[in-house]
């Protein structure tokens, strides 16, 4: 009887072991996952980042191996749609919680649920996950908070006794005394166009931000554009425009080109977005203009007018696939990068953005001056703007809003060719 | 052997790779495009028949009929600009000296071996309006003021320079090697005979290049038509469509606006247009030289 107990208690011993091993096997088993993102460089920026995260992710974890694949932006749209179509997506994919975008990519069952209790305590800020829901349910991270900003050289405008616009008039006043000393007034990347209908929503924004995003969205549908703050938008951008605030050639001036403007000491100002707060941090920008790098928010005014609206979204983040065949590592993957102490912590403390986390419990003092601008600015909105005009409706109507906007830019259509062609695709 | 190639089976095995090849890479994606072009296919998930409706479309559609002026227009610029500077410059070629043969063929091809890239972004620092080289010497020769070479009106001319400039040196080297296969004797019998240069060219080496000449003609539409990659890197199609091409504009479409299914109606119309202008070609050059 005993020698059966004895025997009972070994074997039992002995599968417990088993059991042990195996899960350890289990655990040690190698797994790939492949992401696909649309941040390039990995040495700098929001690339560096990502790839800070991975790497620690891979020390924690061994068996897991990381393949990155990366594209710009709109190269990146076009194969994300490739491999959507096909049967081999990557595991965790860059998504942008924008309608024109991920409706149709959740619409196709291309993207996970996720299970919002799993982030509930990750410090998301209010509305920063809504654009990545559908029919209430989630299907990725925000990353970052965008907030469009114009950055200055203070340096630049100390010497030359040059202020800070208050409103719009002095900021057109400002742009024709630059003009006058032999500087560009602002750098315009308006080759890329989106930030030509960015600099039109900003104003939209800025004349009567009540819940414009609803607006929008509503004149969308309707192709009913006769907001009188969208008319008056149309027409600062066009005057901004011919009265020489952007450099000339600025519809064919790229990102880069449009940055070195500004990083190179030819424009005093630069519209962009605040993830290129990472210039203050950025070693390849002169001394003398990295350190002097400040931001304000283009000053509107008039009747409704709020100067201290925001024009801010939450843009870029990240999904796992639903047909991933590492579907749970990804997750698993995910999780770990959005833990506060990782994506957010890192990129607020390298300076490279603001994460769409609390990132303020990151303040260390040691922040950038334009860091702190930002923060303050975030700090004191009274109102958001959310997702801009071109990305709120279906991609054909980000292409049309793109070249339109750059027309009217360029005057070579009026505000109400331009708004008429925007209304031609109601219903589309 | 007679017997073997009267054997169907042994006939179709030696034909059948050539048969596969051009079904699936030729004959089913342009059977695959018609049918898209009927849809609304977005490149994603469900779609539906919509009959003509991307047709209808696409010939009220203003920038379509800009995209294909502009690759007409380039391709007139082809024929009627590259080309005869390519053949007198291939002419000249072939009488200059050994060395000097050499250098300039290999400075006239040089832009044809850099990246299409490399090119594109070239040009459009030389075009930049505010520190572009074009600029840069136009104000060291006294102009003043900044020409936005690639601004509203400009772009168009702009664009098909660098598009000249960049195909000529192919061009050049067809010709040139279709003068190098003439007989040298034929201008030896000129010489005695007193035949000067321009006889010599117009008598002699031109009729002689008549199916070089087509070949490159042809070849010279069929890339005006195919036109992407220099104007997407340098302009795409911008400002607003000014300089938008024909295989950009199918591309924007289908990859940007994500409209598939009108894309490939673009393709089709886009594969018509080449088959008439190679027609319109046969017609004009006889087949019997």
């Amino acid at each position: 009887m005993k020698a059966r107990k004895l025997l009972s208690v070994s074997m039992a011993a002995a599968a417990a072991l088993l059991t042990m091993s195996a899960t350890a096997m289990a655990e040690e088993e190698p797994v790939t996952i492949k992401v696909f993102s649309n941040n390039p460089d990995r040495t700098a920026d929001q690339g560096l980042v990502e790839q800070t995260i991975f790497d620690a992710y891979m020390e924690e974890h061994p068996n897991v191996t990381i393949e990155v694949e990366a594209l710009d932006d709109e190269a990146y749209k076009t194969k994300f749609k490739a491999y959507a179509a096909g049967s081999e997506m990557p595991d965790l994919v860059s998504v942008w919680g924008q309608p024109g975008f991920i409706d149709e990519v959740i619409d196709a069952g291309v993207l996970a649920e996720l299970n919002p209790e799993d982030f509930a305590d990750y410090g998301f800020l209010e509305g920063s996950l809504d654009g990545f829901s559908g029919d209430g349910k989630l299907y990725g991270l925000a990353r970052n908070t965008d907030v469009i900003v114009v950055y200055y050289n203070a340096k630049m405008f100390e010497d030359n006794g040059w202020e800070v616009p208050a409103t719009y008039e002095e900021f057109l006043t400002l742009a024709d005394t630059i003009n006058e000393a032999g500087f560009i007034p602002v750098a315009m990347d308006g080759g890329d166009k989106w930030p030509l209908y960015i600099y039109l929503y900003d104003l939209m924004n800025k004349k009567d931000g009540t819940d414009l995003m609803q607006k929008t969205l509503d004149a969308i549908a309707s192709g009913d554009y006769s907001d009188l703050a969208f008319i008056e938008a149309a027409d600062m951008l066009r005057e901004a425009a011919e009265r020489g605030v952007f450099q000339i050639g600025f519809e064919t001036t790229d990102y880069g080109t449009a940055q070195n403007l500004f990083t190179n000491g030819q424009a005093a100002m630069y519209y962009m977005g605040s993830w290129d707060m990472s210039m203050a941090t950025n070693m390849d920008i002169p001394d003398e203009i990295r350190e002097n790098i400040r931001c304000f928010n283009l000053p509107v005014n008039g009747e409704n007018a709020d100067p201290l609206a925001l024009t801010a979204w939450n843009g870029g983040g990240y999904s796992v696939t639903e047909n991933s065949a590492n579907k749970e590592a990804a997750l698993d993957l995910l999780k770990y990068m959005f833990l506060p102490e990782n994506w957010t912590r890192i990129a607020w403390e390298n300076g490279v953005c603001m994460s769409a986390q609390d990132f303020s419990q990151f303040a260390t003092g040691n922040e950038t001056e334009v860091q702190k601008q930002l923060m303050d600015m975030v700090a004191e909105a009274t109102a958001i703007s959310g997702t801009s005009i071109g990305d709120l409706g279906t991609s054909e109507y980000k292409t049309v809003c793109e070249d339109t906007v750059q027309q009217l830019a360029i005057g070579s259509i009026t505000t109400e060719e331009f708004w008429a062609g925007l209304s031609a695709l109601a219903g589309k | 052997m007679q017997k073997a190639y009267s054997n169907k089976k042994i006939i179709f095995t030696l034909i059948a790779p050539g048969l596969l090849m051009f079904v699936f890479a030729i004959l089913a994606p342009i059977c695959l495009s018609v049918y898209y072009g009927f849809t609304d296919f977005s490149g994603l998930g469900a779609y539906q028949f919509i009959g003509f409706n991307n047709y209808k479309e696409l010939f009220g559609d203003r920038n379509f009929w800009m995209s294909l002026r502009n690759s007409l227009l380039l391709a007139i610029g082809f024929i009627c600009i590259q080309h005869p500077l390519a053949i007198i410059t291939a002419a000249l070629l072939d009488r200059m000296g050994k060395r000097a043969e050499g250098f300039f063929r290999t400075v006239y091809f040089l832009p044809n071996v850099i990246s299409v890239a490399v090119i594109a972004y070239m040009w459009k620092f030389i075009y930049n309006p505010n520190f572009g080289l074009l600029n840069k010497m136009a104000s060291a020769l006294g102009f003043s003021g900044k020409t936005n070479w690639l601004g509203s009106g400009m772009a168009i001319w702009s664009v098909l320079i660098v598009l000249i400039w960049h195909g000529f040196g192919w061009g050049m080297l067809i010709y040139y090697t279709g003068i190098k296969n003439i007989d040298p004797v034929l201008y030896e019998a000129a010489a005695i005979d007193g035949a000067d240069n321009k006889q010599t060219f117009l008598k002699i080496t031109f009729p002689l290049m008549m199916p070089v000449i087509k070949i490159n003609v042809t070849l010279a539409i069929i890339s005006a038509l195919k036109q992407m990659e220099t104007v997407y890197l340098l302009t795409n199609g911008g400002p607003g469509n000014e300089t938008q091409f024909l295989a950009n504009y199918l591309y924007k479409q289908a990859f940007s606006s994500f409209r598939y299914g009108y894309g490939n109606s673009i393709s089709v119309i886009f594969v018509i247009v080449c088959i008439l202008a190679t027609q319109v070609l046969n017609k004009i050059f006889p087949k019997e030289e």
